[in-house]
């Protein structure tokens, strides 16, 4: 593990400990809510906040969470439309949102290196600053997650029972959607747009194959999170690919072997369990 | 000055090439978001864009440029095959299968990528593409695959609406769904190969959506919905390519002209939605007996 002695892997490890730990906790609202595209249109949306943000020298986060809010309500309202389709809208949205920062940035020159460290991030140059941003945007939305939780799971799982209680609902759904939006802004910059999708999804997806129970689910979810980014980080240091694309792959491989193994909703069990119900 | 705008730029023998292209995909695309729309399978295609990278990349490695189509079309297949197999645990929603295979694909992708040296500038090729340098056999594939894509669609539509729309009664009536389904990601799939060497994965993706999309936003009809659509995916790329000309001979500002292309698309979204919003509300003042 000597590795991971120096300062800017010591900083690394503690920025995939936190995000990893924060994608786990808004993952498991993210597969519940079926989310899941809506947050990749997030991280790609947000993209023309990022270049603008770098245009006018002002601070990316800024720039990102800022947009993010615009398009968060852009969502939200034209998904109350009549006759809306959800997943069209977060198309048009995401393509909308991704050409406009690319067109923004090819007016400019030097093009290619930006958008790369964008994509896949780079985890080993993160900065003691994205590290308190990153922490401080985790604690509100853990915060937040936590005095709105009852609301948000009924919310996922009985929409009409959520407004016939006299919820806000469409105001719960908004609110979760930033929380959302929020936890990928604070992680773009650091470890790239996939390696942020597949921390908020595969961890929470990986936990839903093992526990019915949602308090097991968070707590799976944010471990799988956790020690996918530092397994992730040490294959990539002794292999030497990228650490975004290393990290991911653990996650991903986490997923793959609990949706063959797990012990009750496994592929595998599944199976056998099809096969004694022929011979019984 | 509208000619100067829509007809004189594709003088050039480039921009003519860049034009046709555009316009076949915009045939293609606008044929296909049809089925990708009614089908709410919008995440699929982004999913697809995403996995076919590593094919990309291998086919690059192993045979060079001419090896970029073959090992896009293997990684697309086998992910769509992969897409169906997975969506069988109903555990874990169809959404977050796709958002963890297209991270994983793309990541296998980045690690092959990271360890050559041109990484960069590899990666923006595939995520932008270069309509302005497409050739005359790129062309030619976009449009064997259209033709191929429009042969199955006019097999299968019927099929494939009846799924969309029902598909309890689409299996009761002894349709295989799944292999319905598995149809549909490949085409999805051929279009993408077909169209990210040229364009890139981020206007395969707004091909694939948003022409529909808007089509929908304005009819509800089959035949005007297919007739709509093909012509927001034409109109668009048409648009895009003659609006990036221009800024960039005339007013000096370089626009990437695959990203002006899904941002003129866009534009046709838009305005789609004002009209029928308008559309609406006339039609919510009128008396009830004309509504009906």
């Amino acid at each position: 593990m000597n590795v991971l002695a120096e300062g800017y892997a010591r900083r690394a490890l503690v920025e995939v400990l936190l995000v990893g730990g924060l994608c786990g906790v808004v993952g498991v609202h993210v597969v519940l809510r079926r989310l899941s595209f809506f947050t990749m249109s997030m991280t790609h949306a947000t993209f023309p906040g990022i270049v603008l943000a770098a245009l006018l020298g002002l601070n990316l986060y800024l720039g990102a969470g800022l947009f993010g809010v615009l398009l968060v309500l852009a969502v939200a309202w034209l998904w109350s439309r009549p006759g809306a389709n959800e997943s069209s809208v977060v198309g048009v949205v995401l393509s909308a949102g991704f050409a406009l920062g690319v067109l923004l940035l090819s007016a400019q020159s030097g093009f290619t290196k930006d958008l790369s460290a964008y994509l896949v991030g780079s985890v080993l140059t993160v900065q003691p600053a994205d590290l308190v941003v990153t922490a401080g945007v985790g604690a509100a939305v853990l915060l937040l997650l936590a005095t709105l939780r009852k609301e948000l799971v009924l919310g996922a799982f009985d929409r009409g029972g959520l407004r016939a209680l006299g919820y806000p609902a469409a105001l719960l759904d908004i609110v979760l959607l930033l929380a959302i939006e929020a936890t990928v802004v604070s992680a773009v910059p650091a470890v790239g747009v996939i390696l942020s999708v597949a921390l908020i999804v595969a961890p929470a997806a990986t936990a839903r194959l093992w526990t019915d129970r949602l308090a097991t689910m968070t707590v799976v979810a944010v471990g799988v999170g956790a020690v996918s980014g530092v397994v992730g980080l040490v294959i990539s240091q002794q292999a030497r690919v990228s650490a975004g694309a290393a990290i991911v792959l653990v996650a991903c491989g986490c997923f793959a072997l609990s949706w063959l193994g797990a012990p009750r909703y496994g592929m595998v069990h599944r199976l056998l369990l099809r096969r004694r119900m022929v011979f019984a | 000055m509208l000619y100067r705008l829509l007809v004189e730029p594709f003088g050039f023998p480039f921009m003519a090439r860049a034009l046709t292209e555009a316009m076949l995909l915009g045939v293609l695309g606008g044929v296909v978001s049809v089925a990708v729309v009614l089908r709410r399978f919008a995440f699929v295609s982004d999913a697809l864009t995403h996995t076919v990278f590593p094919g990309v990349v291998i086919g690059f490695m192993v045979a060079g440029a001419g090896g970029i189509v073959w090992g896009a079309l293997v990684f697309a297949v086998f992910s769509a095959v992969l897409l169906t197999v997975l969506s069988s645990n109903r555990r874990v929603t169809e959404d977050a299968t796709l958002a963890i295979l297209l991270t994983g694909f793309f990541s296998v992708g980045v690690v092959l990528v990271s360890r050559r040296s041109s990484y960069t500038a590899d990666l923006t090729a595939f995520l932008f593409g270069r309509i302005l340098t497409v050739d005359r056999r790129e062309i030619l594939e976009t449009a064997v695959v259209t033709v191929l894509v429009l042969a199955v669609l006019a097999v299968l539509g019927k099929e494939l609406l009846l799924r969309a729309f029902d598909p309890d009664g689409s299996a009761a009536l002894g349709y295989r769904v799944g292999l319905l389904d598995l149809a549909l990601n490949v085409m999805v799939a051929l279009v993408v190969v077909a169209a990210v060497k040229a364009v890139g994965t981020l206007l395969v993706i707004a091909l694939l959506v948003v022409p529909a999309a808007a089509a929908r936003l304005l009819t509800d009809r089959l035949a005007l919905l297919v007739g709509a659509s093909v012509l927001v995916g034409v109109l668009g790329g048409w648009l895009g390519l003659a609006v990036s000309y221009h800024a960039s001979v005339y007013y000096g500002l370089r626009l990437a002209s695959g990203a002006t292309v899904v941002l003129a698309l866009v534009a046709l979204y838009a305005v789609a939605f004002a009209v029928g919003s308008a559309r609406r509300m006339v039609s919510h003042h009128a008396p009830a007996a004309e509504r009906a």
